[in-house]
Parts: structure tokens; C-alpha cells; sequence
């Protein structure tokens, strides 16, 4: 089936099997490897990209159901050099270690500070429940959310 | 809630100790980090694991025609075909578990649920998928055994005919005088049987490789998350008849580890015939599921019959016990396991009479292997527990009870009953720490509160040692022949020709920020800045910044790495002030300093000569340099830590260089009426000697904790009778997330390693400080003895009843 | 984690979608996803067809009526629910909502979804069940009603048809209910849950104990525990919990979820 779908401000037109994931579309098809993969049952959230504004998982959309669609991915967030000031308070806070997870963190906390810019602790951690982190504990991420927070 | 802020580090200040940010998170925080499944090669065929659906059977038959009659399938092995390609995987133990004959894929027979029978590569990963479903094995099942406490009877299945029984092994350890602790003691506690479940770290990466051959000549490339490429190539090489530099390990970055990516070789084994037979790289990635079923399990390991010699003040002299250990099918990196707790046999205690009688069995469940706190912890937490448990019969604090027995800080260095050198520590000023830091005084008030509110308070402590830089002669007390001893790492430091300080590791990190912390040791030492220094990200073979035992493993890179990186910077930094000394004129070289990005001459620093141009001048311009100079500005250097190898009779010896230490206290609510409990409160306390980067050494202590809430609350992979798998993948194997956290408070202390060049020790593990912690508050809240490291809802439920 | 083979279409109505699912003994409709994507990575069942429903704003919205009815479009995810000014005149519905899953999940996930998905553990169905939701199914020979007591048929199985669809949630006016669940984790999957609501009478339903929710009528809160050992309920044992472990966690929360709805 023909798609055609916006990533980070790109159009892609691909010809894709109806059972093809949207992460894999993204990962094999569009060579965007920032979006990972964690497990398979929809829980760790490694996946999670914003689709028509709308935080989701990607493994668990058909690639088809995003034709006409805008995606965005970790890739589209810094500004050239410039990264976000999230993710400078990410490293600022130590809010990763082995990365893996850290682009869905970032896509579900970038998420959040656009429709509550203020969110308080519990708002966060309610946020970013959704994504799975092995290697943090995940208070370094709730400072580093909360650091950019108005 | 990092109770460390990274430092913009004034000039002339050390950068040894300072928090300065990561190198690596500027390509990780926008998706440029390169995972293994991120790397594509032109033609690659993907592949798919045919898996058995029995815990045992034997294989009568295996027809793969009908998958590769399938347009876009490029091919399939089977295990019929490993067996005739390769050698069975050396195996570490002797008779009767080194009998055993292990392949990359199932042969003959299968041992668990989800070992590999067959692998098929097709063009897309779908169609690979797809073509495994037509591949037809046809299976005869045998009985399953499940639970390791029968594998030993005389009607129990057997799994591996050539050991002739389930025993891999066993040894008895003993050191002291037990009879003479027995006859002294005022009481003998007695605790029947104790367990630690199995479960392990599930990195959010899974496995994975992308596996290349050269034709020409005939060598490998194994692109791959592997995190001790030296134990995987000594594996694989005999098992494939080729050397060990036919095998080329590349890594960038991995995603996570905690030593359950150590025994992925049977897997590359597959991945590299595959790719030599049909002419292709080979894609394999390992999913959820997969890894689950089939990856590294930790090790479930009982102690029954324990008996504690114990004086009615609480001194505690000594134990005996009788550790039964499940291997599940097969030994990957078993059975080292009996062995490795042997580093830390006392705990943080001061008894001296001890004896384990060790017996490691196989049982149809995932192969076990290394996890983080990797055999450690399951002593650790039975020394734990016998802590607890003895101050519950004796009506003691379990508080005082700790520290009646600590090693204490003036007896460091501490030898203990088997030969193990404690390096430092202040295990009671941690405990201090920690009780300050969870507001241990106003407890009884806090308990009062719960109680108003209908709910069980219970706090509890943990203490765990973090054993690093292991001394590999401890495998001989597994098995006498084997040749293996001592430990070392490689760092290479170069000054290239534009003045670029360029270093390699032979390390594999998952996290533990090697970059950052390898440019601190370098900067520090050439006195130059952070941004100048440039660490190749991962590992590769290619480098020959590699030995043996290079890897990221049981917590060692701060001393192993670390004294590497120093000892090759140190000979760079000679090497470009012998060279200044030849450009000066002959100045002595104790005139020289090494400032701002070059050499100079202390009592004259405008005669400056930058490092562009030493390496310009080495790499270039080198007529008329003396001939005996010795200078390449490319050192290499070996750290190799000061061992011998053990006493094997006595099993006495020093087993690892450093012993970090946690201490962590949890305080929980229970509902009585449920079982379902709540963290509230949380302290760890660490040292770790020197701490070159105190943030990254306090994001361990956290990861660390929140493995062992996982693990001690929800985290188990169980099996029923026939040997299934229960909780195969993250929806039925409970992952803590960030509702699950409790409010944590760090503290740190340092003292530092006499032993290690830097004063530091390698950290990381945690040794499941967490899980020793929540099953003491368990025990007290409820009133009842904790005997199992896993305690969900429904065990507290059933503890209170 | 990787699906079988799979035909897709995306009706823009409903009789189209109707028209789609009778074309084919294998065709499935697609909610959410955030249930059905999973079973199909898993390989648990493969649709030969998926007919999306995500194209179909009939099935969306929420309305509430000057009685306090609410009638609410089955595509509606948890997310828009949660945030709709009229689902607040039951505000039961947007406090279980925030518990199930996670925020991506949630902005997917729908009310539908989880409803004619009935797995054990769903939340939906006993909540439903108790608060006397009635549902709307449209299919071949038109439009009927049924409640949601008779709506539940089995797991994995509810009244809805292979060629039907689920129009309509209808809840009638009320504010007088409670949940209460012992989740794995944090608002995590559910090892028992029990809904009330107090229409009159008090109605209790328990889920996760058997293949459908397990409705009762009872006195009041002190009534509870022995009317669920009355009912003699004989629960699954699974990794999570023991059979007995959970009809002893149905006792205790029915009770909490009933005191949660009379309380005043």
C-alpha cells in the first residue's frame, strides 16, 4: 500500500505491507534509528513518537495508519546544533546512562511541557509511566523534566 | 533527585571528582546513539529463530524444505548442521558438568522451553518470521523438571546424557573451626530453608547482531551488543576451529547490559556460520520474548539446613549451610557461579567459622548467567537474612546486631576467612548514614501514623558488598585444569599528527559513561582540557586495545579501565616531555610541565611546544631525531591487578581487588487486609573509594535500587510443571515505572582502595541491596520470617494470615 | 513482534465498515490498537482484514443529555474522555480512566476498545456492568440495545458480532460509584478489580475472577464480603496470584467499592 507520511517536517512516500509496524517504518524503511525497540507487548514505550500531536507507540500503529500523518521523532527536535533545553536538562542531570530509552523519554516528556508547561512532580511521573527505564531509576529524569518546567 | 549537580570545573582545580557532563549523551539525547539493530548492511537477510515448544523432548525429525521453498527465505541451519560445522562450547566446569556437549543450536534433543532449533534468514524480517512457521520439527517429549530440589533423585528426568545425571557440580567450602563455633555458642539458629528467585536485569535493548564474513579472508566481523567480547571470542574460536582474530567484536552503544548480555556466543556462532554459508550478512535481532525465554536468567539458588552460631549478645560466629544452585540447561558461564560468592563468603561480617556446601544442578529452564550482583547477591542476601532472622530469635535490634558483627573500618584491610583482602570501608558509619537519612529516630512515630491510618509499617536494612576486578584463578576452584588466572585491561592513549589525544578502550560500556570518565583520567594527567580529548565510542577487536578479559563486567572499570587509561597517559605524558627535552636543546625533563594543550619548560614557559606539534613532528617530520629516542607518542598499556593464584585444597585466596559497599534502608506500608505494601521511604549510602565522577556513581546506586525494588516486589520468571515460562515478556513481568518509585535519599563516603592506582573501586552491581532491604522491612512489618527474596502482594498477604 | 500478513481498509462509514466486516469471516475491526496490535504481534490471532474504525466520527463524541445521560461514541479514547466536560457528570468514568495503562495508551485506547476486548482484567466491563451501561449494536438487521449485564458472554467475547459494531455506550444519570482494584505495579494491570454503583440499589460487579464480570446485588456495604463467598466464586491461578488469594482480594474490594459508592 502507498503512504505518504511527514516525519520531522519530511515527506516519505513508501510502499509498505499493510502488517508493516510504524516503528519499523520508521526504523528500516526511513533509516530513522532514534526510536527504539524494547519489547513487544506495547509496555516499555522505547517506541513512543508524537503523531498528529498526539503522544503514542509506535509498535502499535500500522505504518498505513499514519499515511497523512505527521510524525514526529527524537531526530526533529534539536535545531541543527541547537539541541532543546530539555535535552541539555538531561544531561545536565545525568537523566540517562546507556540512552536507550531516552529518546521515547524525551518525546513523552516534550509531550507533556506542551500541553503543561507547569506540570508538578506527580504530573511528570504520571507522564512518563509509559516509558521504561532500566538503568536510571528514573528520579534523575523527573529532576531534569522538572528543570525545565515554568 | 540527584543530590549531586554537575560542576563547570574551575581551572587548575582536579578533574578527579568532579561531576562533569557526559560526552556521550550529546549523540544519545537525539537519536544518534548507534545500537546494534540501527546498523544495516546491503543484501543482510534477517533472522528468525525457530524455538522449542516443549521443556523437554528429543528432536526426531526436522524438515526445513517448505520454508526454504519460500520466495525471499535465503537459507536455514540446523543443529544437525552445527554439529558437523563446530565443536561443542568449552565449558568451564570439570566431571561431570564439563561432559556436557553444548552447540549454537539445539542437537538431538531439546532442554527448555524456547531454546533455538533451527535458525531461517529471509530477506525481510516478516518473511523470515513467516518461513519459520513451515519449518516442521517434529518432537517427543519427555518428562520436564522444574523444580531443582528433585533434580538430584534417583526417577528424576535427566537432561544431558553424557553427565550422566542433572549434577554439574558441587564443592564444599569450609574455613574455620565450625565444631569449635558450635561448641561455644549459647544457640545454634536453625532456619530450614531459604530461596532466591530468579529473575533478571532485562536490559530495554534485547540481544542482537549483525554478523559479516570475509571470504577472502576468513574472518568475521560481529557487529553486536556482546558486553565481554574476550569470553565470547575464547569461546567461539575452538567451537569454530578458526583463531581468535578470525573474529573481529565491534560495539558502539549498547543498551544496557547488567551482565545479561555475557552468553550471547552460541547465538553469534549461528549468525557467523550463517553468514559464511550463505554468502551474507546476517541480521539477528532478539526480542522481548526471546530474551525472556531464552537469555540469561540469574541464578535461583536455596539454602537449606542453615545452622548459626550465635552468643546471646548477638556475636555472631560462624554458619554453616547447604546452597543448592539452579543452572537451568545449560552452563554458559556456569558453573563460576559456585565459586564467585566465595568473594564476599563473610558478608560485612565478622564471623570466622563457615562452611557451604555447594551443589550446582540443571533443570529444564533458560540457561542462567551472569546478573547483576552476579552470585554475590544470593549470598549476600542469605547473609542478610540471617541477620535478620537471628535478631527476630533473639529479641535483639537488628541494628545493633549489625553493628555488634561489622568488619570495622580500623580492621581494613580485612582478610577474611577465606583469603579475601577487604580493601576499606566503614560499614557503620554508613549504616549511620543511612538511618539519618531515613529519620530511623522518629520511626516508632511513624509506625504510630501508619497504624491510625490501618496500615503496617516495617523498615528494614540492607548491606551489600560490590566485589570488583575479579582475580579469574578462582575458576580454578571450579575446576583445576583450567589455565585462567590474574585480570587485566588495555587503554591505548596517542597523540596523533595534529596533536589529537585519541584513546581506546577495551571495554564494552552500556551506560557507564567510559567516555567521560576516561577523558577525566587523561586530562587530568596531560593537563589539558575535557574537549580535547577524544574517546572512540564501544569496542573493536580491530583496535588491539584488547586482552583476555577486556569487557564491561562485575563492576572493575574504575579500577581495570580506569588504571589503564592511566598508566598509557602517563607513558604518553613521558614520552612528549623526552621529546620537548631533544626539541629544547637537551633540557631534563624534570624542567618540563606539561599546561594548556602542551610541554613547556617550568622556569621559562614561553619556550611551549604544542602538542600539534609533537605529534606533527614524531608522525612527519622526524629526520635527525636521535636514534634511541623511544618515543612513538602511541602507548599502549596492560594494567594487570597484583594476584596469585588461589590456594585450590584450602580454596583460600584473594578473589577480587575491591569491595565497594552499599548499605540501604526501606520503609514500607502494608495493607493487611491485601498484602499490597507501598515503598514510602528510601535510603542508599555507597562508597566506592575514590569517585571519579560522583554523579555517574550515584545514577549506579540508583539503577541498582530500582532492579531490586523490581525484583524483590514483582520481577520473577517462574515456570509451571511443564517447564512454561510464566512471565515471558514485559506484560506479565512487571518492570517498575515511574509511578512505582519511591522518594530516595543518597549519601556517600569515600574511602579509598590502597590497592588500585586511583583509589577507586569498581562499582555498579548494588548487589541487590534493595532486595535485602524490602524483605527485612516485609519480615518487619508483618511480624513473620521473610525466606524468599520475592515478595509480591500476594506472598505478604500470605505471611500475615 | 512481527505480524502475519494482513489486509487493511478504512471505511468513512459506517455501513461501509459493516460492508467490510461481512465481506470476510476473517475481518476484524481496529479500535485502538493498543490491545489488538499486540494479540497479532504475538501471532495469539491474525484477521485476515483489519477495518480500521479510526476514520468514523459517528462513533465518536459525547453527549451529555438534560437528565444526565450520557451517551458516549465508542472511538472515544480514555485521553478524550478523561478531558470531556460532560463525562464529568459521572465522574466514575474519568477516575478509571487515568488508571488504565499509561498516557500513550490513553491517547489511543478506546472506551469501545476495552469494552468489547473484554479480557478479565479489562476495567471496563465490570464498571460498565455495575453502573447499568447499556450498549448499542448496529449490525445487519439494524440497531439493538443491550445491557451491559447480558453483554459480557465469555473472555475475549461480548454480544458484539464478527460483522457488528458497537455504536453506543449509554450511561444513565448517577454519581454514586466506586472501584477498586490491587493492580501489578502502579495503576497496572489488574490482579482483581470490583466496581459499585448505588442506583436504588447496590450493585457490585468483580472482575478478573472469571470469564465475565461477576454482578451482584447486595444490602449494603456490610453485606459484601458474604454475598461474594456466597457466590462462590472460583478464581484463576496465575503467576500474579493464587485462586484463593483472589477471592479473598474480590471479597475486600467489592467491600472498598461499595463503601466508595454510599459514602456521601
Amino acid at each position: 500500500m502507498n503512504v505518504a507520511v511527514t516525519v520531522n517536517g519530511t515527506v516519505y512516500e513508501r510502499d509498505v505491507e499493510a502488517r508493516k509496524l510504524l516503528i519499523h517504518f520508521l526504523r528500516d524503511d526511513l533509516d530513522l534509528t532514534g526510536s527504539h525497540i524494547g519489547c513487544d507487548t506495547g509496555n516499555c514505550g522505547a517506541c513512543s513518537v508524537i503523531l498528529d500531536g498526539t503522544l503514542v507507540k509506535s509498535c502499535m500503529l500500522l505504518a498505513v495508519q499514519a499515511n497523512g500523518s505527521e510524525v514526529e521523532t527524537v531526530e526533529g527536535l534539536a535545531d541543527g546544533e541547537q539541541l532543546t533545553a530539555l535535552q541539555q536538562a538531561f544531561t545536565d542531570h545525568h537523566a540517562l546512562q546507556c540512552g536507550y530509552c531516552t529518546p521515547g523519554m524525551l518525546m513523552s516528556a516534550t509531550s507533556l511541557l506542551r500541553s503543561n508547561p507547569s506540570p508538578s512532580d506527580e504530573d511528570i511521573r504520571k507522564a512518563l509511566q509509559g516509558n521504561i527505564c532500566r538503568c536510571t531509576g528514573y528520579w534523575n529524569i523527573f529532576d531534569a523534566v522538572k528543570s525545565v518546567a515554568r | 533527585m540527584t543530590t549531586i549537580a554537575p560542576e563547570k570545573v574551575e581551572v587548575g582545580k582536579s578533574l578527579l571528582g568532579e561531576s562533569v557532563p557526559r560526552k556521550e549523551d550529546r549523540r544519545l539525547t537525539q537519536g544518534q546513539g548507534v545500537f546494534v539493530d540501527d546498523i544495516k548492511r546491503h543484501g543482510m537477510g534477517y533472522l528468525h529463530f525457530v524455538r522449542s515448544p516443549y521443556a523437554h523432548a528429543h528432536i526426531t525429525s526436522i524438515d526445513v524444505s517448505k520454508a526454504e521453498e519460500i520466495k525471499g527465505v535465503y537459507g536455514t541451519l540446523t543443529g544437525e548442521e552445527v554439529a558437523s560445522l563446530t565443536d561443542p562450547f568449552f565449558q568451564i566446569a570439570s566431571e561431570p558438568g564439563g561432559l556436557i556437549k553444548d552447540f549454537s543450536l539445539a542437537v538431538g534433543k531439546v532442554r527448555f522451553v524456547g531454546e533455538a532449533v533451527v535458525a531461517v534468514v529471509a530477506e525481510t524480517r516478516e518473511l523470515a518470521r513467516d518461513a519459520s512457521e513451515l519449518v516442521e520439527v517434529e518432537y517427543e517429549p519427555l518428562p520436564a523438571l522444574v523444580d531443582a530440589r528433585t533434580a538430584l533423585e534417583t526417577d528424576a528426568p535427566v537432561l544431558h546424557d553424557d553427565a550422566g545425571g542433572n549434577l554439574m557440580w558441587e564443592g564444599v567450602y569450609e574455613w574455620g573451626d565450625l565444631d569449635q563455633a558450635f561448641a561455644e555458642a549459647d544457640r545454634v539458629v536453625k532456619i530450614d530453608e531459604l530461596h532466591f528467585h530468579r529473575f533478571n536485569s532485562t536490559p530495554l535493548e534485547c540481544d542482537g547482531a549483525l554478523v559479516e564474513y570475509n571470504r577472502g579472508t576468513g574472518q568475521w566481523t560481529i557487529h553486536t551488543n556482546n558486553q565481554f567480547p574476550g569470553f565470547a571470542a575464547i569461546m567461539m574460536g575452538p567451537a569454530m576451529r578458526c583463531g581468535l582474530d578470525k573474529l573481529r567484536f565491534v560495539t558502539q552503544d549498547i543498551g544496557g547490559g547488567f551482565g545479561n548480555k555475557i552468553t550471547s556466543h552460541p547465538q553469534l556462532v549461528t549468525c557467523c556460520l550463517l553468514s559464511r554459508k550463505l554468502n551474507r550478512p546476517i541480521q539477528w535481532t532478539e526480542w522481548r520474548t526471546d530474551f525472556h525465554m531464552s537469555m540469561s536468567h540469574g541464578n535461583e539458588r536455596w539454602f537449606r539446613d542453615t545452622e548459626v552460631a550465635v552468643k546471646d549478645d548477638g556475636t555472631l560466629l560462624g554458619f554453616r549451610t547447604k546452597a543448592l544452585d539452579d543452572a537451568g540447561a545449560w552452563l554458559r558461564y556456569e558453573p563460576l557461579g559456585g565459586v564467585i560468592w566465595a568473594q564476599v563468603t563473610p558478608g560485612m561480617y565478622r564471623w570466622r567459622h563457615i562452611r557451604v556446601d555447594f551443589t550446582q544442578v540443571a533443570t529444564n529452564k533458560a540457561p542462567v548467567s551472569p546478573n547483576r550482583g552476579y552470585s554475590r547477591m544470593q549470598h549476600l542476601w542469605f547473609t542478610e537474612r540471617v541477620i535478620d532472622i537471628v535478631a527476630r530469635e533473639l529479641g535483639l535490634d537488628p541494628v545493633d546486631v549489625r553493628k555488634r558483627n561489622y568488619i570495622r573500618a580500623e580492621d581494613m584491610p580485612y582478610e577474611t576467612p577465606n583469603g579475601c583482602i577487604y580493601d576499606s570501608g566503614d560499614y557503620a558509619r554508613m549504616l549511620d548514614i543511612a538511618l539519618d537519612l531515613i529519620g530511623w529516630d522518629s520511626m516508632e512515630e511513624k509506625r504510630r501514623d501508619a497504624e491510625s491510618r490501618g496500615k503496617r509499617l516495617g523498615v528494614g536494612i540492607g548491606s551489600t558488598l560490590d566485589s570488583g576486578t575479579n582475580n579469574f584463578g578462582q575458576s580454578r576452584m571450579i575446576n583445576p585444569e583450567l589455565q585462567f588466572s590474574g585480570n587485566n585491561e588495555v587503554a591505548t592513549v596517542k597523540l596523533d599528527i595534529f596533536g589529537e589525544i585519541v584513546v581506546t578502550l577495551g571495554t564494552t560500556p552500556q551506560g557507564q559513561g567510559h567516555e567521560t570518565t576516561a577523558s577525566q583520567v587523561v586530562a587530568e594527567i596531560l593537563n589539558c582540557s575535557l574537549d580535547d580529548v577524544h574517546v572512540r565510542p564501544g569496542h573493536d577487536s580491530y583496535w588491539n586495545s584488547h586482552a583476555g578479559f577486556s569487557g564491561t563486567y562485575a563492576s572493575q572499570f574504575a579500577v581495570t579501565g580506569l588504571s589503564a587509561v592511566k598508566g598509557a597517559t602517563e607513558m604518553l605524558r613521558e614520552e612528549i616531555k623526552k621529546l620537548a627535552s631533544v626539541i629544547f636543546g637537551g633540557v631534563p625533563v624534570e624542567a618540563l610541565e606539561l599546561a594548556e594543550g602542551g610541554v613547556r619548560i617550568k622556569d621559562n614557559p614561553e619556550a611551549f611546544l604544542p602538542f600539534m606539534a609533537c605529534g606533527a613532528i614524531i608522525n612527519a617530520n622526524n629526520a635527525g631525531l636521535p636514534e634511541d629516542l623511544g618515543v612513538t607518542l602511541n602507548c599502549r598499556y596492560v594494567y594487570r591487578p597484583p594476584f596469585e593464584v588461589p590456594d585450590i585444597e584450602r580454596k583460600f585466596g584473594n578473589l577480587t581487588l575491591t569491595y565497594a559497599a552499599q548499605i540501604h534502608v526501606a520503609v514500607i506500608e502494608v495493607d493487611p487486609e491485601t498484602g499490597y505494601y507501598d515503598i514510602v521511604d528510601y535510603a542508599a549510602v555507597d562508597d566506592c573509594g575514590k569517585r571519579i565522577n560522583p554523579q555517574i556513581v550515584e545514577g549506579q546506586v540508583m539503577g541498582a535500587t530500582a532492579h531490586a525494588i523490581g525484583a524483590v516486589m514483582h520481577e520473577t520468571f517462574e515456570y509451571d510443571e511443564d517447564g512454561n515460562l510464566l512471565t515471558p515478556n514485559f506484560y506479565d513481568y512487571h518492570v517498575p515505572h515511574a509511578l512505582d518509585m519511591p522518594p530516595l535519599h543518597t549519601g556517600a563516603i569515600e574511602s579509598p582502595s590502597p590497592f588500585t592506582p586511583l583509589g577507586t573501586k569498581g562499582m555498579g552491581e548494588g548487589g541487590g541491596a534493595g532486595i535485602h532491604a524490602v524483605c527485612a522491612a516485609v519480615q518487619d512489618a508483618t511480624g513473620k520470617i521473610v525466606t524468599d527474596s520475592h515478595n509480591p502482594y500476594h506472598r505478604v498477604w500470605e505471611l500475615m494470615r | 513482534m512481527l505480524l502475519r500478513e494482513v489486509e487493511y481498509t478504512k471505511p468513512s462509514s459506517i455501513a461501509e465498515a459493516l460492508t467490510n466486516l461481512a465481506a470476510n469471516d476473517g475481518a476484524r475491526a481496529l479500535a485502538g490498537g493498543q490491545t489488538l496490535i499486540n494479540v497479532m504481534k504475538a501471532r495469539a490471532a491474525s484477521p485476515d482484514v483489519l477495518v480500521d474504525l479510526n476514520g468514523l466520527e459517528e462513533l465518536k463524541g459525547i453527549e451529555l443529555a438534560a437528565d444526565g445521560t450520557l451517551s458516549i461514541g465508542p472511538m472515544t479514547t480514555y485521553t478524550e474522555l478523561m478531558d470531556s466536560a460532560e463525562a464529568r457528570a459521572r465522574p466514575i468514568l474519568g477516575e478509571v480512566c487515568s488508571k488504565i495503562a499509561d498516557v500513550q495508551v490513553r491517547n489511543r485506547g478506546t472506551i469501545g476498545g476495552n469494552i468489547c476486548a473484554n479480557d478479565p482484567t479489562n476495567h471496563l466491563p465490570p464498571l460498565m456492568a455495575a453502573i447499568g451501561a447499556e450498549l448499542t449494536i448496529i449490525g445487519k438487521d439494524g440497531e439493538r440495545t443491550v445491557p451491559a449485564s447480558d453483554f459480557f458472554l465469555g473472555v475475549y467475547l461480548t454480544a458484539v458480532g464478527q460483522t457488528e459494531l458497537l455504536t453506543r455506550i449509554t450511561i444513565p444519570a448517577g454519581k454514586h460509584d466506586g472501584f477498586a482494584a490491587v493492580t501489578l505495579g502502579v495503576d497496572g494491570t489488574c490482579i482483581v478489580n470490583a466496581a459499585a454503583s448505588m442506583n436504588g440499589s447496590l450493585r457490585i460487579a468483580i472482575g478478573c475472577v472469571d470469564a465475565v464480570p461477576v454482578l451482584l446485588e447486595v444490602e449494603s456495604p456490610d453485606t459484601v464480603r458474604a454475598a461474594v463467598r456466597a457466590a462462590g466464586l472460583r478464581p484463576p491461578d496465575d503467576v500474579h496470584a493464587s485462586s484463593e488469594y483472589r477471592a479473598h482480594l474480590a471479597e475486600v474490594l467489592a467491600e472498598r467499592a461499595a463503601r466508595q459508592a454510599v459514602a456521601p
